[in-house]
């Protein structure tokens, strides 16, 4: 017995220095932290890319959820890890508005960027027999009947919306629901008026017909619904939508977020990762460290003309 | 169709297919056993696994895990007070008084056979009319959810036997603490202290594993010596055919309003336990059993959770929309199989929706093998002393409420509540009323919120909408039927 326990102090010891003093990184399992609950859009995307990354770094990555406020709880938790490459937050768009509304303690300035993994516009949807068949049918209703078309808001305060109401001079009653899978069926059983989510959230009901889209809040149009215009194209300039992401603690040393910039770049180039994307209607919109740092900047400001 | 089924039940016995459902139901099961370890984490955690999977064997998979995790939470709930998951707290109110009368196998056995008999009712409901339960699931809007939540919170008073004041005031606790966290409708927070792990609330989870487990051991370590076991008596019998026959009327009827709210996006596995056990309870000629190891009352909230199973596929299946969270992650793994769930998948891939039936009724009957196998092993829990099992118990409760979100604030959250439930023991208070308000106090709030918005403040949808009316009735109901029996009483 004795033995045994010596043997194992002292493999703990050689396993304890190799880790020390080796230059290689990673040495020992990752973790990341996914801020929402597990089964939902972001915690797949998380477990995907995880799953596709292991194999490229050579180490495994064990996805860690820490639901809360929103996304504040697990954000912050990832912000206050030792900046050591072994602990990675996923960050989304939260990151940008809930430090602005004073719901969150630590902000994108406590985190290292790593990569942008995926970028989806909100389309505008309705039952399939509303009597709104473009987004200016919802506006001149909207602007006929202020605050009177019922919104299903899949967060509150929603942002899609109120880009296009503030664009437009417009007011819809938003009723705020849990996420698009409470939102959707209010629409599709016709206790309101009118969405917006990812196409991802509703693509079977588009699939099937059940919902129509209005219009989709993109530059251009998007290969998975191919015939639903831009609201550009329909003359309202408003695109908005969600972003989801990859970080480290502020702490973390340059050279370590290169080789994780690196190894997320070949799993989302990986057939796995474009397979899983592409069969849940997402994009994936990879952007660099420098380029993800300066979106998030610029869509915390316009975010912030909302808030205020 | 039958064509289809006939396929489906061919591929989920054959050699590729069975071992997979029989992993995922055994692995189910564990994991409903433990507490804070739910079906949604085991089947969001295979998820990834199941992408190189062919799309039978992942759904099949998944299900499984589903089917025995609802089932699992009961194991813990009845042999040692801890329910596994919320859907099981009502089956420790007579699954333990059974078990402390020395008649652990037969509870286990009236358990496993409930949930089979629920399980496979709610199936069959879902294969014949799925679609028409998917339009009556579609009428739910604002106003029906609130008067769901308010008749949910008039079985408050049938859980608390014999002293109704004593339940509203733990019900009342539940209330309030409910209202902890970010305001439903304008994100302003409320009583969470500048604390951010208070935002999303207080998780019912922990809560669930501090009032019952906790507080359980906390209540033995005070009658503790050496020979003590986890219960005096045990009888290895099963249950008798005269217990299926009294059983079964009521097993029926919960699988058939489990299924209901099944399909009801958003109420789930635990209020349709409640929900059973109480309606069981209002039906009987012996309301005064209830709570004191009544088989009734535990089929009931057995049959009423595993109900739930096929209930919520059917928002799932006919129209792409996920019913709870476990449905949140079959649709995940639809989609990256490459299928639209919702109506198409009937017309477009009938073999994968007759596949997701069969693999169903198949992992009911794997779900009850297993189950009445492993009772003279699950048995051997009551015969453990006192001493090992109490330590245990705290330690899987701590572990468990830190698993459920990795947060140590949760693991503070279940001890705190594990004091309140020990003091409120002591004072004769129920406790499963506080569970009860936790989970329908945001759902009532949230719905009455929507519902006074979306009327522009105007209180008619209380009876201009005759599902929510006819909701409102039964609360009214259900309340004056408790109050005639407690006079009588």
């Amino acid at each position: 017995m004795n033995k045994i326990i010596k043997s194992v102090i002292f493999m703990a010891g050689v396993l304890a220095s190799v880790s020390a003093f080796s230059a290689d990184y990673p040495t020992k399992n990752i973790r990341l932290i996914v801020p929402f609950g597990a089964g939902g859009g972001t915690d797949s995307v998380a477990r995907a890319i995880a799953n596709s990354a292991k194999d490229i770094l050579g180490t495994s990555i064990s996805v860690m959820n820490r639901t809360g406020g929103s996304g504040a709880v697990g954000m912050s938790y990832g912000a206050q890890q030792r900046g050591d490459g072994y602990t990675l937050t996923v960050v989304t768009r939260e990151i940008a508005s809930l430090p602005q509304m004073g719901l969150m303690q630590n902000d994108v300035n406590d985190f290292k960027l790593i990569r942008m993994i995926n970028l989806d516009p909100a389309v505008v949807l309705v039952n399939k027999d509303s009597p709104f068949n473009n987004i200016n049918d919802l506006i001149t209703e909207a602007k006929a009947h202020p605050g009177e078309v019922k919104f299903a808001s899949t967060a509150a305060p929603n942002f899609y919306l109120m880009a296009l109401e503030k664009n437009q001079g417009i007011k819809l009653n938003a009723i705020p629901y849990n996420g698009s899978s409470e939102a959707i069926p209010s629409v599709l059983g016709g206790h309101t008026a009118v969405t917006m989510v990812t196409p991802g959230e509703a693509i079977s009901q588009l699939r099937s017909g059940q919902l129509k889209a209005l219009g989709v809040m993109s530059k251009k149009r998007i290969s998975y619904i191919p015939n639903v215009p831009t609201l550009i194209e329909q003359g309202v300039n408003v695109t908005t939508g969600t972003w989801r992401g990859i970080a480290a603690p502020k702490s973390t040393p340059d050279k370590i977020i290169k080789t994780l910039g690196k190894a997320f770049d070949q799993a989302m180039a990986s057939d796995n990762f474009k397979h899983f994307m592409t069969k849940g209607a997402m994009t994936i919109h990879n952007m660099n460290a420098v380029e993800f740092t300066q979106f998030v900047k610029d869509d915390t400001k316009s975010l912030s003309t909302l808030i205020q | 169709m039958i064509d289809y089924l006939l396929g489906g039940l061919g591929a989920a016995f054959s050699l590729s297919i069975f071992p997979v459902l029989v992993f995922g139901v055994l692995g189910g099961i564990i994991l409903g056993a433990l507490p804070g370890l739910t079906a949604t984490m085991g089947v969001a955690i295979l998820l990834p696994f199941t992408f190189g999977m062919a799309p039978i064997a992942a759904m099949v998979m998944l299900i499984g895990v589903y089917i025995g995790g609802i089932y699992g939470g009961s194991i813990a709930a009845i042999l040692l007070k801890t329910p596994g998951t919320p859907a099981s707290a009502a089956s420790v109110l007579d699954g333990y008084a059974l078990t402390l009368k020395g008649e652990a196998a037969r509870a286990l056995s009236i358990s496993v056979v409930a949930s089979f008999i629920g399980g496979l009712i709610s199936t069959i409901v879902l294969i014949a009319i799925a679609p028409m339960l998917a339009k009556f699931a579609l009428r739910f809007s604002a106003p029906e959810y609130f008067a769901l939540a308010l008749f949910g919170l008039t079985i408050i008073a049938s859980v608390s036997s014999n002293n109704i004041l004593k339940g509203l005031l733990a019900g009342t606790i539940g209330l309030l603490v409910s209202t902890v966290g970010l305001d439903p409708i304008t994100s302003v927070p409320r009583f969470t202290f500048g604390i951010m792990d208070l935002y999303n609330g207080i998780n019912v989870i922990p809560v669930l594993i501090g009032l019952f487990a906790i507080s359980e051991a906390l209540n033995q370590l005070e009658n503790l010596n050496l020979k003590t076991k986890v219960a005096e008596k045990f009888n290895s019998k099963l249950m008798s055919l005269k217990d299926l026959k009294n059983i079964l009327p009521t097993t029926i009827k919960s699988a058939l309003l489990g299924t209901s709210i099944g399909a009801v996006p958003g109420a789930g596995a635990d209020i349709s336990a409640f929900v059973c056990y109480n309606e069981a309870k209002r039906a009987s000629k012996n309301p005064e059993e209830f709570g004191n190891g009544s088989i009734k009352g535990l089929a009931a909230a057995e049959s009423g959770n595993n109900g739930v199973t096929g209930g919520s596929l059917v928002p799932l299946l006919t129209l792409g929309v996920p019913g709870d969270a476990v449905s949140a992650v079959l649709l995940g793994a639809l989609i990256v199989q490459g299928l639209t769930p919702g109506p198409l998948l009937f017309t477009q891939n009938p073999e994968i929706v007759y596949g997701i039936f069969s693999s169903m009724l198949v992992a009911n009957i794997v779900m009850l093998l297993i189950g009445l196998f492993g009772i003279r092993f699950f048995c051997q829990i009551t015969k453990v002393p006192k001493l090992l099992m109490i330590p245990i118990i705290i330690f899987l409760s701590i572990v468990g409420a830190y698993a459920i979100n990795n947060s140590m604030f949760d693991v503070g959250i279940a001890i705190v509540f594990g004091v309140l439930g020990f003091i409120l023991g002591k004072l004769k208070i129920p406790t499963s009323p506080i569970l009860l308000a936790i989970i329908l106090g945001p759902m009532a709030e949230t719905n009455l919120r929507r519902s006074l918005l979306m009327y522009d403040g105007s209180w008619s949808f209380l009876y201009e909408r005759p599902i929510a009316l006819a909701f409102i009735a039964m609360a009214i109901f259900s309340l004056w039927s408790t109050i005639r029996r407690n006079k009588k009483g």
